[in-house]
Formats: structure tokens, C-alpha cells, sequence
């Protein structure tokens, strides 16, 4: 009988073939498929979420409140990074990390009460104290502090934030620096008994405030602190009011870097006009003060991708060819930062950016 | 160009956008559903599948955007692929929380992403019909897929043993964000479907081989986790598991599961049908992660 034959192979192959793999897969229970060579689920590094608790609510000058938050396993930080913290509303505001990078599983924040700002350093000052658990994302450095013969640094008022961990580490470091640190009255101005006392040897500090000596500047630059007799590769940091930074920006001499930080929202379609080449299609576009690389794009492309408009879903990353990028998102990581951008929210520092769209 | 007619609930339509949202998972045990292991790695297969799943969804809804002719469907898209870029970077955050807590994906995670990057990626193919034919094949996988999205977002939503279980509220949150937005967004991948295609034929062909990958990979991810859990000796999923899982509400019906199979292949069946937008925008209004974000 052919037909019972050919049934009883069949199904005795079928078993051998299941026992076969049931073998298989216990051995390896991932087998047969394979796998990426370089996985990258799991390592993004985006946007990680931190719980934290304020141990220490201090009040550092008036109008300032300093935030102590703990938690577990808190990243590392080198001087100048900022964290994001999601305040109860759910608003999220970066704030300057001012404590001891030394210092694991503790960050320190200090911010000033803006009466007409957005909203986000009175919700800091009227509802977060003591005990109280906080959501924070970072931290991020885009300040970073570079290796340079001598150092200048401009701070104004809460400016000094992102500043002061890079004071105390070039300190002891036995670097050349010197700073000015201007502000509206000694009162206002925090951390000032700690700038004066790392400045005090070799006369690093000059302390402005406006209600004893006045504005820091006027039309031919800093009286206060000649910027031309720095060094050539002098290192220039800013952080403090818009006013404060461009002033800066007019002072230092041409051939010097200097790093500003800003406290800009960061989704608000601000600055000066640039150019904006699109390489692949072989046109050029210009993006004005009061709009986005992204509606410029989109007016001549209309199939580039793009969602949420405010620099947290991704979708609109481009590939930048040439240009000094204006990063002005929280989510690309630093090696993304090199050679791409979020075209919705981030802009151009100088004239002119090269996309590959 | 479509051979069937979906019977849409436009009611059900709503303006789509991302929400900026974020978790801490600081303090979310290994075992989120207390005291059930299976259940808390069976839901944990999404945080396998979805980082490289809708990194995929992206990758491929960026190419079809040329082919869309309708201004209200791609700005539909548009918002799609937004909220689906976020449910990947939600997900993902949680993979290496479970590695903190000794229970480390990669083995399987490196095998999804070759799965969604390099199987299912663009391949070598001559400009013209071969790659379009493929563009539009993922197309209908992806929403054959979206049909359980949908489903399983609906639910989360309305899943209370879960709650009455004690899960972790954060957990909770991020499925029920997603969930939420899922039902939100159900009917976007099979308009566009229908838009650039929506032949019959090629609905079911996908809807095959995606409910057969779909299957595949869950179990797979299930056993993996239950065989890798540092507390359990021995740790095994089974079919059995599933069935009384379904029954005590701690996950999706084995009858719900098999009952959402011939309304995809119903001619009539259009997303609008399922679930409710009304409840989805409603968690999305109380949601922790989603409250505050636009």
C-alpha cells in the first residue's frame, strides 16, 4: 500500500524535523534569526528621564532661588551643561548645572524670578520646595569649555550659572582667566562671595554692578575690562541678557572664538535672516528673522517630513553639508549635532547653511 | 483605484499631533504587574518590537509622501509619523531600564532591528516598478499592523484589571499614552493605504504576513524574557497562560484577538469602525506624561 508509506514518511520526517528544532531552539532559543551588527534600539540616549528630589531649596541672592535635587544614578557633567527640568505644569525649562561636577548623584540649579517671562522661573520660585520630586532629562553640554591659553568670561547676573563650575575648575587648574560679572545690584547678583574669593590672588574679577558703577558697557566696548589685550587664543564665554551677549559679540576681536549662551526659548523662529542652499535640488532659499528653515524648505519642497514643529519628535532631521548650525532643539545628541539639524526650531549662526535635500 | 468600500465614521476623524512627553523610570520594578511575571513580559514584548518597529513606520511613510495627492491625508501623515517617532523613543527609553535591572534585551532587540532595518528595509532595487511595488507592500503591512495597534490600544484603555491589579502607574501611563494615541491615529495608515493602493488582494497578502510576523515575534519575545528573567527559575510562556490571561482581563481576549481577524478582511472594514477617539482624547487630557504637552 503506496499511499500508507508515503503518509508514514511524511509524518516521520515532520517529527524528526520538529524534534530537530525543538533541539535547535532550546540550544539557542533566538535562533534561526540574525541579528544587526550595530543594534540601535536601546542606545539612543535621547531624552532620558530622570527622577530627581529636592533635598535643598536656598535662596543665593534675591530674587534667585538654588535647587539641591538627588536621585539615583544621576549622569556625569562637565561644566557649562544644562539639564531640562519638567516642572508640575509640565512646562520644560533648561536650567545651568552650578554645583561640583565632582559631586555623583546631586545636581545644583539656580534660576531668577522673570515677573513677565514665560511662566516657567515663577513656577520654579511658587510651587517646587523642599521634598518635593521633580522630572528631569539630561544633561546636556553646549557650552562647553575648550582648551585655550587664557580665558575671558562675561557673565550677567543669573548668567553666572553655567559659569561658576568652570571658574572653579580652572582655578585649580592654575589657568589663565579673568572674568566680569555685571549685574543690577550686589544684592541681585548670586554667588558673588565665591567668584570674589577664586578671583581674589591674582585679581581675576571685576564685579559691575549697574547700581554702583553703571552699565558695563558703552559705545567703545568694556571700559571695565580691555578685551583687545587678551592673547590671541583667548577663549571668550558669555552668558547674561541679549543686550549683554551682542555687546560682547562687538568687542571681541575678530579673530577670537567666543561661546555664548543663551536663555532663548527654544522654539521661537528668532535671529537675523540666512541663506539656505538645498544641494541635491540645486536651489537656494532665504529664511527670514520671523520664520523657520523648515517653512522656507517646505515653500519649494513640498514632500519634506516634519511633525511636531517644536523640535522634540525628529522627523525633520536634515543632513547639513556645510554651515555653522544653530542648534536649537533638545533631542539630537551631540554627535547627531556635527552633521545634521532639526529644521523646524534650529537656525544658522552665520549666513548661510548647505542642506542635503 | 480601490476595489472595496470602506464604510468611514467620519465623526471619528481628529486633528493629529505629537505629544512631548517623557517617563522616569527610576522607579518601575522588573515586574510592573505585581506578582505576574507573564503578564508584565508579554505587554513588555512592545518595548522589543516598537523602538525599531515605528522607526520603520517613519523610514517608509517619508517615501510614500511624493505619492499623496490629498492635502487633508498628509497632513495626517505628517502627524502620524510624528506621534510614531515618539512612541519609539518612549519605548526605547524603557530597554535600558530593563538591562539596569538585569534582564538585558539586546539578543533580541539586534534581531528586531535587522527585522525592520535590513528584511524589511529598502533593499537593492531598480528605480520604477520593483521599488514602488515594494514601497506599497510596506504600505499595506504597516497598516495591517495599525489594525492591532488599534486594537490593542483600545484595549489598554479600558483594560481595569490592571489597575485593580496594582500595575505601575507609569507603565500604565506609557501604554495608555500610546494606546491613546494609536486609536487617535488608527485610520491614517489604512487611508493612505487606500489612497496609494487599497487593493483587496494586497490586503490580505500583508495582512498575512504581518499577523504571521506579528505572532512569530511575540511569542518569541515572551519566551525570550520569561527564559531571561533573573528572579524566575525556569520561567516558561505558554498557550494556556495566554487563554487565562485573556479571560481574567490582564490581557486582550484569545476570542477579542481572533474575532478582529475577518473585520480587516471585511470589503467594508475602514479603522473608524473600532474604538472610540472621544475616550482616547479623553485619557490624553488627564494623561501625567501627555498633560501640559500640546
Amino acid at each position: 500500500m503506496p499511499r500508507i508509506r508515503t503518509v508514514a514518511l511524511i509524518a516521520a520526517t515532520a517529527l524528526l524535523a520538529r524534534r530537530a528544532l525543538r533541539g535547535r531552539i532550546s540550544g539557542s532559543p533566538l535562533w534561526p534569526m540574525p541579528a544587526l551588527d550595530e543594534p540601535v534600539s536601546g542606545r539612543s540616549g535621547r531624552r532620558r528621564s530622570l527622577a530627581a528630589t529636592i533635598t535643598e531649596r536656598t535662596s543665593p541672592a534675591d530674587g534667585v532661588v538654588q535647587l539641591r535635587l538627588e536621585g539615583d544614578d544621576l549622569p556625569a557633567w562637565t561644566p557649562g551643561a544644562h539639564i531640562d527640568v519638567v516642572l508640575p505644569s509640565g512646562l520644560i525649562r533648561q536650567y545651568s548645572l552650578c554645583g561640583d561636577p565632582a559631586e555623583r548623584g546631586a545636581y545644583t540649579i539656580a534660576t531668577r524670578r522673570i515677573e513677565d517671562g514665560r511662566g516657567g522661573s515663577r513656577e520654579v520660585h511658587d510651587a517646587l520646595n523642599e521634598a518635593d520630586e521633580v522630572e528631569i532629562r539630561g544633561p546636556r553640554n553646549r557650552f562647553p569649555l575648550v582648551v585655550a591659553d587664557a580665558y575671558v568670561f562675561v557673565a550677567g547676573g543669573i548668567g553666572i550659572t553655567p559659569i561658576l563650575p568652570m571658574l572653579r575648575q580652572l582655578d585649580a587648574a592654575g589657568a589663565d582667566w579673568r572674568l566680569l560679572y555685571c549685574g543690577r545690584s550686589r544684592a541681585t547678583m548670586p554667588f558673588l562671595d565665591e567668584v570674589e574669593k577664586l578671583g581674589a590672588a591674582g585679581d581675576r574679577v571685576t564685579v559691575v554692578p549697574e547700581d554702583e558703577r553703571g552699565f558695563p558697557e558703552d559705545e567703545r566696548g568694556f571700559p571695565e575690562l580691555d578685551f583687545t589685550a587678551a592673547p590671541d587664543s583667548t577663549a571668550f564665554y558669555c552668558c547674561g541678557p541679549e543686550g549683554l551677549m551682542t555687546a560682547v559679540a562687538e568687542a571681541v576681536p575678530p579673530t577670537a572664538t567666543l561661546h555664548l549662551e543663551r536663555f532663548a526659548p527654544r522654539a521661537a523662529p528668532s535671529g537675523g535672516a540666512f541663506e539656505v542652499e538645498l544641494h541635491r535640488s540645486g536651489r537656494t532659499i532665504t529664511v527670514g528673522p520671523g520664520t523657520t528653515v523648515l517653512a522656507a524648505v517646505r515653500a519649494e519642497l513640498r514632500d519634506v517630513s516634519y511633525s511636531c514643529e517644536q523640535g522634540f519628535c525628529g522627523t525633520c532631521q536634515q543632513r547639513v553639508l556645510a554651515g555653522d548650525i544653530d542648534h536649537r532643539d533638545e533631542l539630537l545628541t551631540d554627535s547627531e549635532r556635527d552633521d545634521s539639524m532639526l529644521i523646524c526650531v534650529s537656525r544658522c549662526n552665520g549666513e548661510r547653511l548647505v542642506l542635503d535635500l | 483605484m480601490s476595489n472595496t468600500q470602506p464604510d468611514v465614521v467620519a465623526s471619528e476623524h481628529t486633528p493629529l499631533k505629537p505629544r512631548d512627553v517623557s517617563f522616569s523610570w527610576d522607579r518601575t520594578p522588573l515586574h510592573w504587574v505585581p506578582g505576574d511575571p507573564f503578564t508584565t513580559h508579554t505587554i513588555n514584548v512592545l518595548h522589543l518590537l516598537l523602538p525599531a518597529g515605528e522607526r520603520w513606520f517613519v523610514h517608509v511613510y517619508k517615501q510614500v509622501l511624493p505619492l499623496i495627492t490629498d492635502e487633508r491625508l498628509r497632513e495626517d501623515v505628517m502627524g502620524f509619523i510624528g506621534q510614531e517617532a515618539m512612541h519609539s523613543q518612549a519605548h526605547d527609553d524603557v530597554l535600558p531600564h530593563l538591562k539596569a535591572l538585569g534582564l538585558d534585551p539586546t539578543p533580541y532587540t539586534a534581531q528586531v532591528d535587522w527585522f525592520f532595518e535590513k528584511l524589511l528595509g529598502d533593499r537593492t532595487l531598480p528605480p520604477g516598478r520593483a521599488r514602488k511595488w515594494w514601497l506599497l507592500e510596506r504600505v499595506a503591512i504597516i497598516a495591517a499592523i495599525e489594525h492591532y495597534t488599534a486594537f490593542l490600544g483600545d484595549w489598554v484603555l479600558n483594560a481595569d484589571a490592571l489597575d485593580r491589579r496594582g500595575a505601575d502607574p507609569t507603565m500604565l501611563d506609557l501604554l495608555r499614552w500610546h494606546g491613546a494615541e494609536e486609536v487617535e491615529h488608527r485610520s491614517v495608515a489604512f487611508d493612505l493605504f487606500l489612497h496609494v493602493d487599497g487593493s483587496y488582494r494586497r490586503r490580505v497578502r500583508t495582512w498575512a504576513t504581518a499577523f504571521t510576523a506579528l505572532v512569530f515575534l511575540w511569542q518569541r519575545g515572551t519566551r525570550f524574557f520569561m527564559e531571561n528573567d533573573p528572579t524566575l527559575d525556569g520561567g516558561k510562556a505558554s498557550f494556556t497562560a495566554l487563554r487565562h490571561r485573556g479571560r481574567i482581563g490582564m490581557l486582550p481576549s484569545t476570542g477579542a484577538m481572533v474575532r478582529s481577524i475577518p473585520r480587516y478582511l471585511s470589503p467594508a472594514y475602514h479603522p473608524s469602525q473600532e474604538a472610540s477617539t472621544a475616550q482616547a482624547v479623553a485619557y490624553l487630557a488627564s494623561s501625567p506624561a501627555a498633560k501640559g504637552s500640546h
